[in-house]
């Protein structure tokens, strides 16, 4: 099956030729965003995936070892666009990354493998041996993301393009995955298939394997048993210990639990009216899937939990946004887009804004003080797919001392190549709104989200799609063309912002102020970063926006 | 042939809609142009309902002389009165009628389905227009014929000519667009409105129908040797110019300019560019805000790399079931299959198919009076 005939896999700086027509770099208020480095994967697979499936990337920060008593503040999700799912943990003290990863060492070796064999071994983490060790320099922190019939995995941190491990997936394409970072021991990833399987695996135990396969996978939905349509987003339920969601092609949702083992038979009864939400329950308690949601008529196209757990939000085919209260398994609020289906979604950190985007070429802000649009991003110039995130690590300028105006910063990409960038300044957007109050008092209050509720729609009610002229309009910050192919993706970190392509193509910016030498001088980097983030930027998104 | 239409029956199964036929057409060398229209014509239910009703009570009237709406009456209605739901279907008749009738399309090269549907709706209106003359002054006491719908700016901009006939290929097909210049030096706007069936929308790479309709709408400013002649200052002065559509059509066609002429090539080329449609769309460049949101029911798709040569197909929306159209076959594709011909993001690409002629119909009040 090995097949060392050619070097492929070594020649992946000219697969990946920088188009003469991209700046490596752009600028904003703050400062350069510079491009540092390039993930990709072997160039042999590009002619075989091309079109076929869409990348999609997620984070995750492998801790030293299960962790017994980590604090379970969830620190995940901050920016989660549905091709982007950034799940981050502490790191428990520095220097302990290398020796849970020195495995691979062992393995690192320089096979070099036939592009054209799709089959064939990508275990080595790259034909040159000093990589294996230059990896796992003390972060743990990986992009794990899907290429035709591969998951990829590569170092964050590490200059090299190439992943350290690749899977390759017999039956059908691996099209969404998920990692949770506060997965007590055992699986913490979740991989969904064009086909409607459904894996979670364990990502230390991959790393540590020297096969192509999943190892110690465990398989619900086997062929489609309970669901042959396509997996379409797949999510942890923040908090749900072990629980997570699969949205599919067909409008659907399943609830799994990964204590189960899947075994059990799950059979739910025909959905009656296609246009109708509607919960149903597994029959028997050793069933896995749950529970079904349908959610609606065709495709979910992407689904994405409030930090806390409590909300989920969908965007499908028809063009509506829904957000449900998850636990009361009930239809909060929602609304459709300008026309067209929606692409993405992503929830602001303290809870209050929905990003969407969609075939409009807008990306919508979403109040769920107000249940409604708030503000139309105008300035894609195509779908904006799958890449929609609030940056949740960008502190306002005047945020500090004042606390009047409240901004959030965030990101979006679309088909049309570009990253674009947005501020969103609670003052401006709200004025509009205070003039013409929809049948609500002028009293307009930064009160408490449930007591601003009890006056406005009634529990679940989907708005209509608004008025070209009744919504504020912003425009970005900053307009970058990142790559050549449509974009399926970002998502922001501490010290970057990443973007990928379609075609798997993952681009890490790195943010004013971090210079390159800092950020390879990683360890401390990482370990204070991330202790710091869910403190800040939590705080960031909440207090200053009281008014 | 039967083996193919019966595939396609058991494909829709218990969902096959009633009354509803799935024919491929044949080719006679070279006919996949007009193929691929006629097909996307006949799944354009008010224009083949408004073609049958016009067909059942002409045959009544008698000898008819043989046109171009004549035969595709008759094709459309061979079609739609088929006992079985599913087969091919010769369209000789039309396609001797086309080529006798214009001689661009009577070779045997590679045609452009965009220049055949635009003579094909223009002919037809051309007959239905002579045909209400006659009938007009066969009896002149009859009732007038149906003035334009868009009012008195119109006929005003006519100045004394008759009223235009509004046929019913116009109710479904023309909007207005109105072509606003403004004199940058006494501020003056001059409104001149032009009639059209379908809009030609310039493409770039990476880009969506809503963006290419932004630029199609986007303000010009006419300066250096291209200055406008103002009429209240008397002279050429610096102005700006943009396309606004007045009336939007019931049926909205929207042409991409993939066929490009290239100065230092001396020849035309394919833009290949990915241009994403949505299936459901509204129009922004309006005067009004009419917000009329539209659906897309078909496509006609470019096959090949270059503009001599080349193949035609159509996707059809029928009954919320997406057809693919390929002179005899017809296959039954999901949706998501649509968004496979938007086009390629890079130039060089083994995705040749591309959607060339969009056909959008208004889900706001159907096309009324």
């Amino acid at each position: 099956m090995i097949n060392t005939s050619n070097g492929m896999m070594s020649t992946t700086s000219s697969s990946n030729a920088q188009s003469p027509g991209l700046k490596t770099y752009f600028k904003t208020p703050e400062g350069r965003y510079k491009l540092h480095y390039e993930k990709t994967h072997p160039s042999g697979l590009l002619h075989y995936a091309h079109g076929k499936t869409v990348t999609q990337v997620t984070l995750a920060h492998l801790k030293d070892k299960p962790a017994p008593s980590t604090p379970t503040a969830p620190s995940s999700s901050f920016s989660t666009g549905s091709g982007v799912r950034s799940a981050a943990a502490r790191l428990l003290g520095g220097g302990n990354g290398s020796r849970a990863l020195s495995f691979v060492g062992g393995n690192g070796g320089s096979k070099s493998v036939s592009a054209s064999s799709r089959v064939g071994s990508l275990v080595a983490s790259s034909s040159s041996s000093s990589t294996s060790t230059s990896n796992f320099d003390g972060k743990g922190t990986f992009l794990i993301f899907n290429v035709g019939d591969a998951i990829f995995i590569s170092d964050l941190n590490s200059q090299d393009k190439d992943p350290v491990k690749s899977i390759h997936f017999s039956n059908s394409n691996p099209v969404c995955h998920a990692f949770d970072q506060d997965a007590k021991d055992g699986h913490d990833l979740i991989i969904g298939l064009n086909s409607g399987d459904v894996y979670s695996v364990s990502l230390r135990q991959q790393l540590q394997d020297v096969g192509k396969k999943l190892v110690g996978a465990q398989h619900y939905n086997k062929d489609g048993s309970v669901s042959s349509s396509r997996c379409t987003s797949i999510a942890w339920v923040p908090g749900g210990d072990g629980a997570f969601v699969v949205a599919h092609a067909d409008g659907n949702l399943y609830v799994y639990e990964k204590s189960k083992d899947g075994a059990g038979d799950s059979s739910f009864p025909v959905i009656k009216d296609q246009a109708q939400f509607s919960v149903a329950h597994a029959r028997y308690s050793k069933s896995n899937p749950i529970a079904r949601w349908h959610i609606c008529h065709g495709s979910i196209n992407s689904i994405a939990f409030s930090t806390d757990g409590a909300f989920l939000a969908t965007v499908g085919r028809d063009g509506y946004l829904r957000v449900f209260d998850y636990s009361k398994e009930q239809l909060i609020c929602g609304g459709k887009s300008y026309y067209g289906a929606l692409l993405c979604c992503a929830w602001s950190m303290d809870g209050k804004y929905i990003l969407t985007g969609g075939e409009d070429d807008l990306v919508q802000v979403w109040s769920m003080e107000d249940r409604k649009v708030v503000a139309w991003g105008e300035g894609h110039n195509s779908w904006v797919v799958s890449g929609v995130a609030f940056d949740s690590y960008w502190s306002s300028p005047n945020s500090d001392g004042m606390g009047e105006t409240v901004m959030y910063r965030f990101g979006s990409v679309g088909q049309d190549t570009q990253l674009l960038l947005w501020d969103l300044e609670m003052d401006e957007i709200v004025v509009p709104l205070r003039r013409c109050p929809p049948g609500g008092s002028p009293t307009y209050s930064a009160g408490s989200q449930s007591s601003h509720w009890d006056n406005a729609l009634p529990v679940g009610t989907l708005q209509p799609a608004p008025i070209m002229r009744d919504v504020p309009k912003i425009s970005p910050l900053v307009a970058h063309r990142v790559h050549t192919e449509p974009l399926s993706g970002l998502m922001f970190t501490q010290e970057s912002v990443l973007t990928v392509c379609r075609e798997g193509h993952i681009k890490v910016w790195m943010r004013p102020g971090v210079s390159e030498s800092q950020s390879n001088n990683s360890e401390t980097m990482l370990s204070t970063s991330l202790k710091e983030k869910p403190l800040s930027s939590g705080k960031v998104g909440s207090s200053s926006y009281k008014q | 042939m039967g083996a193919a239409g019966s595939k396609l029956e058991k494909a829709l199964g218990d969902q096959f809609p009633e009354g509803e036929r799935y024919f491929g057409l044949e080719n006679f060398g070279n006919t996949c142009y007009c193929n691929s229209v006629l097909q996307a014509l006949y799944f354009c239910v008010p224009f083949r309902e408004q073609l049958l009703e016009y067909y059942s009570s002409n045959k009544s009237t008698g000898d008819a002389e043989e046109n171009l709406l004549t035969c595709l009456a008759d094709l459309f209605t061979q079609i739609s009165s088929q006992k079985k739901k599913t087969g091919v279907i010769a369209p000789k008749r039309f396609v001797q009628r086309l080529k006798k009738q214009n001689e661009l399309f009577r070779s045997y090269m590679h045609q452009d389905a965009h220049e055949f549907l635009n003579f094909l709706l223009n002919e037809l209106v051309d007959i239905l227009e002579k045909e209400a003359q006659a009938a007009k002054s066969d009896q002149e006491t009859s009732s007038p014929p149906e003035k334009m719908v868009n009012g008195p700016k119109n006929a005003q901009a006519n100045g004394c000519h008759k009223d235009p006939l509004v046929t019913w290929v116009h109710k479904n097909f023309q909007g207005i667009l109105t072509n606003e210049t403004r004199c940058l030096r006494c501020e003056t706007v001059t409104a001149r409105d032009e009639t059209f069936f379908d809009l030609s929308l310039d493409i770039e790479q990476n880009s969506s129908i809503t963006s290419c309709l932004k630029n199609f709408s986007s303000t010009e400013t006419l300066n250096a040797e291209d200055k406008f002649f103002c009429d209240k200052c008397c002279s050429l002065q610096e102005a700006q110019k943009r396309m606004k559509i007045k009336k939007p059509p019931h049926i909205l066609v929207i042409h991409l300019k993939r066929f490009k002429y290239i100065e230092q090539l001396g020849r035309y080329k394919k833009l290949s560019y990915r241009v994403v449609f949505p299936l459901e769309l509204k129009l922004s460049n309006t005067v009004e805000d009419a917000e009329s949101e539209y659906s897309l029911f078909a496509v006609v798709v470019h096959v090949g790399s270059g503009p001599n040569h080349g193949h035609y197909v159509s996707l059809v929306k029928s009954h919320n079931h997406w057809l693919f159209f390929d002179d005899e076959n017809v296959e039954m594709i999901d949706e998501s299959a649509v968004q496979t011909f938007f086009g390629s993001a890079q130039e060089y690409s083994s995705n040749t198919d591309h959607g060339y002629i969009l056909f959008y119909e208004s889900l706001g009040t159907s096309n009324k009076s």
